[in-house]
C-alpha cells in the first residue's frame, strides 16, 4: 500500500494536482511514518508555495536530504540563520553538505545574503568544483565579482569531471525497462550514441536558457525532457522558487540524466554523484527563482511568459529547423518532436528543448519533478532498481542504449558523451566568459565574446539582454534601445534586464515607448519590481518625482534583495533634495550587491550637492573602481576633484573621460570649466570651440565662452556669445544669469557671485 | 515663466483668474519645504486647507485685516510664482481684493515686492514674483508673506481656497553655472 500511495503522490505532483497530492501524502505518513516520506510531503508543500508548512515538519530532521529541503524552506522563509545551521550544523564542523553541489550553491546563497562575501565565494567555487555544469553558481560568482575566467571553470578538466561523474552514475543504473515507460514518449529517437552530445547539449541549453527565462526565478525546465520524456522532463523542472528542489528527485534524474548519456546497466549508484549532477542544474533554476519571486502567481506568469518566450524564440529562429521548432513550440510534446531530434543537430535539440520548455511553460508553472519523483519511488521501492532508467531507454526508441547495445555501444557513448560535454561546456565558457566580463564592466570585450555565439544562441532572450545592458554601460542607448526591443520580441514576457531597458528609455527621453513597456510590464507581471522601476522612471522622466518614489517603493517591498530598486528610489529622493531618505535608500541597495556601481555614484552625488567634497570624491572613486570604463564616472570624479581644489588631477581625468568615449561632450565642457577658473582662458576656448562644433545647439556653452571673454573683457565677443546663448532658450534661472552678466558688461567684475 | 494670461486680466489691470493652474514645465512647488501660518483663522478652517489640494476646503480668516499668510523656509530660496485659487461666486464678500505680497528674511525687515488686485476672481490666479527688470525673474529670501488688505464688498475676514509656490527648478547636475539642454550633453550629464 505504501509503494501505491506513494507511486500515486509523485504522479499527482507530476500533473500539478497539488492538493491531491497534499492529501494523499499526508495519509501516507500517517500510515506509514518514515523520513523519506515526511521529505515527501515537505516536497509537496513546498509545490504548492506553503514552505512553512515544509519548515514545521522538517525541523529537527537529521538526514542530508531532509536537511536540503529543511533549508529551502527556510531560505524561502527568509530564515538564513535557520538554513545555514540546517546545511552546516554547527556541531559538526566537518559534515558533507548534503546535494554535494546544489548544498554548496544555497549556503553561498545563504552567505552572500548575510554579508559574508568570502564564505559565499568559497562555496560557489566548491559548488562549481562538484559540478561545472552548475552555472547558477558560477553567475553569482559574476555578480561578486570573484570569478574566474570561464575558460578555467569550464575547461577539460571539468569536461573530465563532468564525464566521470555521467559514467559513474550511469554504471550504477539498470536498464531494465520498468512500467512506468510506456507512459512516457518514447521518441528518444535517439542512437545511443547521439543521446550523449544531444542530451549535453540540451542540458546546456536548457541550463542556458533557464538563467535567461528568469525574471523572477520561476523555474523552468530543464531541458533534457525532449529526449527521454516525461521523467526526463520532470528531473529538470526546477520548481518555481518557493516549492522545489524536492531533495527526492536527485536520484530519479541522474538515473535520466545517465540514461541519455550512457545508456549503460548499472548497479550501485552513488547518491552523491547524482545529486551532484541533477542538483546543480536543478538547483540554479530553484535559487533563481527563490532569488526572486515574490508568489506562487509569478511563476505561473513566468511559466506563461517563459513559453511565449520560447516560442518567440522559434520564431525568431533561423535555423533551419525552424520548422520544426514551430511544431514543436505547438507545446506538444511529442514523439514525433522527439523523433525529430534524432536526426537532428544540435540546433533542433534546443529548438526541441525550446518546445519542451515551451510546453512545460504552459502547463501551470509550478513544474516539478513530478517524473523525477516518480522514478525516484521507484528507485525507493525498487531496490534493485527496475525504474525509470529503463524507461529512459525504452524511450529512445528501441534503439536505445539498452542491454543490446551495451557492450560495443560503450565506447562509442563515452566519446559521445565526451565531446557531447565538451561542446555543453565549450557553451558555458562562452557564456560564462560574456557574463563574467559584463559584470566587471568590460563591456566592449563582452560584447565581443558574445558575437561569438551561434546566431540561435544569441536570438534569445537572455542574451540579448546582456547585450542590451553592455551598450547601456557603454552609455550608448541608441543600441541598448535596438538590443533590448529585439529582446523582447525575441521573448515578450521576458522581465530580467527590463529595468535597465526602462532606463535606456528614460535617457532616451522615449515617453511613449516607455509608458508603453511600463503598461506591457506590469499588465506580464504586477509582482515584479522590473515592472515598478518602469513605471517610477515613466513617472520620473515627467518629473513627477513624488508619484516616481512611490513606484520605486512598491518595487523595493516587491522584492528587497533586488538592488537597482532602491538605487532608482534613492535618485527620486536626490531630485526631491530629500538628502537623508536618498541616503538611506542608496545604502540598502548597496547592502544587496556591493558591486553597485549606480549606488555609489548616487551616494557621491548627493555629497557634492552637500559640499562634502572629500565623501564625494570617495564615493566616486568607488564607483569608478569597480566601473573604470564609464566616461560619465571619470567626470564626476573629476567635478569632486575640481571641487576639492585638485585641479590637475581633475584635467588628468577629465582627459582619460575624454579619450573614453569621444561622444560624451560632458568631460569637455568641465575640462573647459575648470581651465577657466585656473584662468587658462585660452585652453578653455579651444575645447569650448571644439565643443560647439559637436552640440551647436548647446546654450551653456556660449554662455561659457561668454563668461569668459567677459573676464578677458572682450567685450563684443562676449556679448555675442551671450546673445547665442539666450537665443537657444536656455530654462529661466539661466536667463537670469545671462542677462545679468550682459548687463554688468561693462561694469567692472569685482564682486560678482556667479559670473 | 507664467506670464498673467489674457484671461485672467480685465481692462483694469485686475486680476479675474483662470480656470486652469498653468505652471511652466521648468518651475517646481517649493511650498513643502517651508513652514506656513496664518495670522488668524476660524476653527476647522486653518492653514492646512490652503495646502489640501483640495479646492472644497479653505481658510477663513478670524480677526482684524490685514489677514496675513506666512511662508517660512529654512533658507534661502528662489521662488518665482505664486498661484492662489479664490472664487467670488462661491466666497463673495469673502473674496479677496487687494493683497499685498512681502518678502524678506523673517518678521522684523519683510518688505512689500508686490500689490495686485482682484476683480470678482474665480479660479487660479497667477502672480509672477518678479519685478519688471528681466534679471530679477525670481526673489531670493527666507520668508514670504501674503497679506489680504481688503476684500470685495468689504468683508471682514477672507476666505482662500488654495495656495502654491513655485520656484525654479534645481540644475540636475550639481556645481554647474549654466543648464545644459541640447540632448547630447543631456543624456551624458547624469547616470541612473
Amino acid at each position: 500500500m505504501e509503494t501505491l500511495m506513494v507511486d500515486r503522490v509523485q504522479s499527482s505532483l507530476r500533473l500539478f494536482m497539488y492538493r491531491n497530492a497534499l492529501f494523499l501524502c499526508e495519509r501516507l505518513c500517517a500510515e506509514f511514518p518514515s523520513e523519506l516520506n515526511l521529505q515527501l510531503l515537505a516536497t509537496c508543500y513546498l509545490r504548492n508555495n506553503q514552505a512553512y508548512c515544509a519548515y514545521h515538519i522538517l525541523k529537527g530532521s537529521k538526514m542530508p536530504q531532509s536537511r536540503y529541503l529543511f533549508a529551502i524552506s527556510c531560505f524561502q522563509m527568509n530564515l538564513l540563520r535557520e538554513a545555514e545551521t540546517a546545511l552546516c550544523p554547527a556541531n559538526e564542523p566537518n559534515a558533507e553538505v548534503p546535494n554535494g553541489a546544489a548544498g554548496h550553491y544555497l549556503l553561498g546563497l545563504i552567505y552572500r545574503y548575510t554579508g559574508r562575501r568570502t564564505c559565499a565565494v568559497d562555496h560557489f567555487m566548491q559548488a562549481l568544483a562538484i559540478d561545472p555544469l552548475l552555472w547558477a553558481a558560477y553567475e553569482e560568482l559574476c555578480i561578486l565579482g570573484a570569478a574566474e575566467e570561464a575558460s578555467e571553470c569550464f575547461n577539460d578538466a571539468a569536461a573530465f569531471r563532468v564525464q566521470q561523474q555521467q559514467l559513474s552514475e550511469s554504471s550504477s543504473q539498470n536498464l531494465t525497462i520498468g512500467t512506468e515507460c510506456q507512459s512516457l514518449p518514447s521518441s528518444m529517437a535517439l542512437g545511443s550514441g547521439d543521446t550523449s552530445p544531444r542530451h549535453s547539449k540540451q542540458l546546456h541549453a536548457n541550463n542556458t536558457r533557464e538563467t535567461l527565462s528568469h525574471p523572477h526565478g520561476t523555474v523552468m525546465v530543464a531541458g533534457h525532457p525532449p529526449i527521454g520524456g516525461p521523467s526526463n522532463i520532470s528531473q529538470y523542472y526546477t520548481p518555481p522558487a518557493v516549492t522545489q528542489l524536492s531533495g527526492v528527485a536527485p536520484p530519479p534524474l541522474c538515473r535520466n540524466a545517465q540514461l541519455y548519456l550512457n545508456a549503460i546497466g548499472g548497479d550501485g549508484y552513488t547518491k552523491s554523484n547524482v545529486n551532484a549532477v541533477i542538483q546543480a542544474p536543478r538547483r540554479k533554476f530553484v535559487d533563481e527563482g527563490k532569488l526572486r519571486k515574490v508568489s506562487g502567481r509569478l511563476f505561473s506568469d513566468s511559466g506563461t511568459r517563459r513559453s511565449t518566450r520560447l516560442s518567440g524564440e522559434a520564431a525568431a529562429n533561423t535555423n533551419s529547423n525552424a520548422s520544426q521548432l514551430g511544431g514543436n513550440g505547438a507545446n506538444h510534446f511529442s514523439a514525433k518532436s522527439l523523433g525529430g531530434l534524432s536526426s537532428s543537430s544540435s540546433k533542433t535539440n534546443s529548438a526541441v528543448l525550446r518546445s519542451v520548455t515551451l510546453r512545460r511553460g504552459q502547463s501551470w508553472a509550478n513544474e516539478n519533478f513530478d517524473e523525477g519523483r516518480r522514478s525516484q519511488i521507484f528507485y525507493d521501492s525498487c531496490a534493485d532498481n527496475t525504474v525509470t532508467t529503463s524507461s529512459m531507454s525504452a524511450l529512445a526508441d528501441g534503439k536505445c542504449l539498452e542491454q543490446d547495445k551495451m557492450g560495443c555501444g560503450i565506447s562509442a557513448h563515452d566519446s559521445r558523451l565526451a565531446s557531447g560535454i565538451r561542446e555543453f561546456l565549450g557553451l558555458l565558457r562562452t557564456l560564462g566568459e560574456g557574463y563574467r566580463l559584463s559584470c566587471l564592466y568590460r563591456s566592449q570585450e563582452a560584447l565581443e565574446v558574445y558575437l561569438r555565439l551561434s546566431q540561435h544562441q544569441f536570438n534569445t532572450g537572455w542574451v540579448l539582454s546582456q547585450v542590451g545592458k553592455a551598450h547601456f554601460e557603454l552609455v550608448d542607448y541608441f543600441e541598448a534601445d535596438r538590443f533590448f526591443d529585439l529582446a523582447r520580441r525575441v521573448s515578450p514576457y521576458t522581465l530580467e534586464g527590463m529595468d535597465i531597458y526602462s532606463t535606456v528609455l528614460y535617457h532616451l527621453e522615449e515617453e511613449m515607448k516607455l509608458s508603453y513597456l511600463a503598461q506591457e510590464l506590469i499588465s506580464v507581471d504586477r509582482l515584479s519590481p522590473q515592472a515598478w522601476c518602469a513605471m517610477g522612471n515613466c513617472y520620473s522622466l515627467q518629473k513627477d518625482h513624488e508619484t516616481a518614489v512611490k513606484n520605486f517603493q512598491r518595487a523595493v517591498h516587491v522584492d528587497s534583495r533586488f538592488a537597482y530598486a532602491h538605487t532608482l528610489c534613492g535618485h527620486e529622493y536626490v531630485a526631491l533634495e530629500d538628502f537623508e531618505n536618498g541616503i538611506k535608500c542608496y545604502q540598502s541597495a548597496l547592502q544587496v550587491d556591493e558591486r553597485h556601481y549606480n549606488a555609489w555614484y548616487g551616494l557621491g552625488v548627493v555629497y557634492l550637492r552637500q559640499e562634502k567634497f572629500e565623501f564625494a570624491e570617495h564615493h566616486f572613486r568607488k564607483a569608478f573602481h569597480i566601473n573604470p570604463c564609464s566616461s560619465v564616472l571619470m567626470c564626476y570624479l573629476g567635478m569632486a576633484l575640481h571641487s576639492l581644489k585638485r585641479d590637475e588631477e581633475a584635467l588628468e581625468i577629465m582627459e582619460k573621460a575624454i579619450s573614453a568615449d569621444k561622444k560624451n561632450p560632458l568631460p569637455m565642457y568641465q575640462k573647459a570649466n575648470i581651465l577657466s577658473s585656473l584662468e587658462r582662458f585660452d585652453e578653455a576656448l579651444k575645447e569650448l570651440e571644439q565643443l560647439k562644433e559637436y552640440a551647436p545647439r548647446e546654450s551653456s556653452v556660449y554662455a561659457l565662452m561668454g563668461k569668459i571673454y567677459k573676464r578677458l573683457n572682450v567685450h563684443e565677443k562676449a556679448m555675442f556669445y551671450f546673445g547665442i546663448a539666450l537665443d537657444l532658450k536656455p530654462p529661466a534661472a539661466d536667463v537670469a544669469t545671462i542677462k545679468s552678466a550682459m548687463e554688468k558688461l561693462y561694469l567692472p567684475d569685482e564682486l560678482e557671485d556667479t559670473l | 515663466m507664467a506670464t498673467e494670461s489674457d484671461g485672467e486680466e480685465d481692462t483694469a489691470g485686475k486680476l479675474t483668474g483662470s480656470q486652469h493652474l498653468e505652471v511652466d514645465d521648468d518651475l517646481r512647488e517649493m511650498a513643502k519645504k517651508a513652514a506656513w501660518s496664518v495670522s488668524s483663522c476660524k476653527p476647522g478652517n486653518g492653514v492646512l486647507a490652503l495646502r489640501d489640494d483640495n479646492l472644497d476646503t479653505y481658510w477663513q480668516s478670524d480677526g482684524a485685516q490685514p489677514h496675513l499668510v506666512n511662508i517660512q523656509f529654512q533658507k534661502k530660496v528662489k521662488l518665482q510664482l505664486l498661484v492662489l485659487y479664490v472664487d467670488f461666486k462661491l466666497d463673495e464678500s469673502y473674496t479677496p481684493s487687494k493683497i499685498s505680497i512681502r518678502a524678506g528674511d523673517g518678521f522684523h525687515n519683510l518688505k512689500e515686492i508686490k500689490t495686485v488686485e482682484f476683480k470678482k476672481p474665480v479660479g487660479w490666479v497667477h502672480i509672477p514674483l518678479s519685478g519688471t527688470d528681466p534679471r530679477e525673474t525670481f526673489i531670493h529670501t527666507f520668508m514670504l508673506q501674503l497679506a489680504v488688505l481688503s476684500n470685495h464688498l468689504n468683508g471682514r475676514d477672507t476666505h482662500v481656497r488654495q495656495i502654491k509656490i513655485y520656484g525654479p527648478r534645481p540644475n540636475p547636475v550639481p556645481h554647474q553655472p549654466f543648464h545644459f539642454i541640447s540632448k547630447e550633453f543631456i543624456t551624458y550629464s547624469t547616470l541612473k
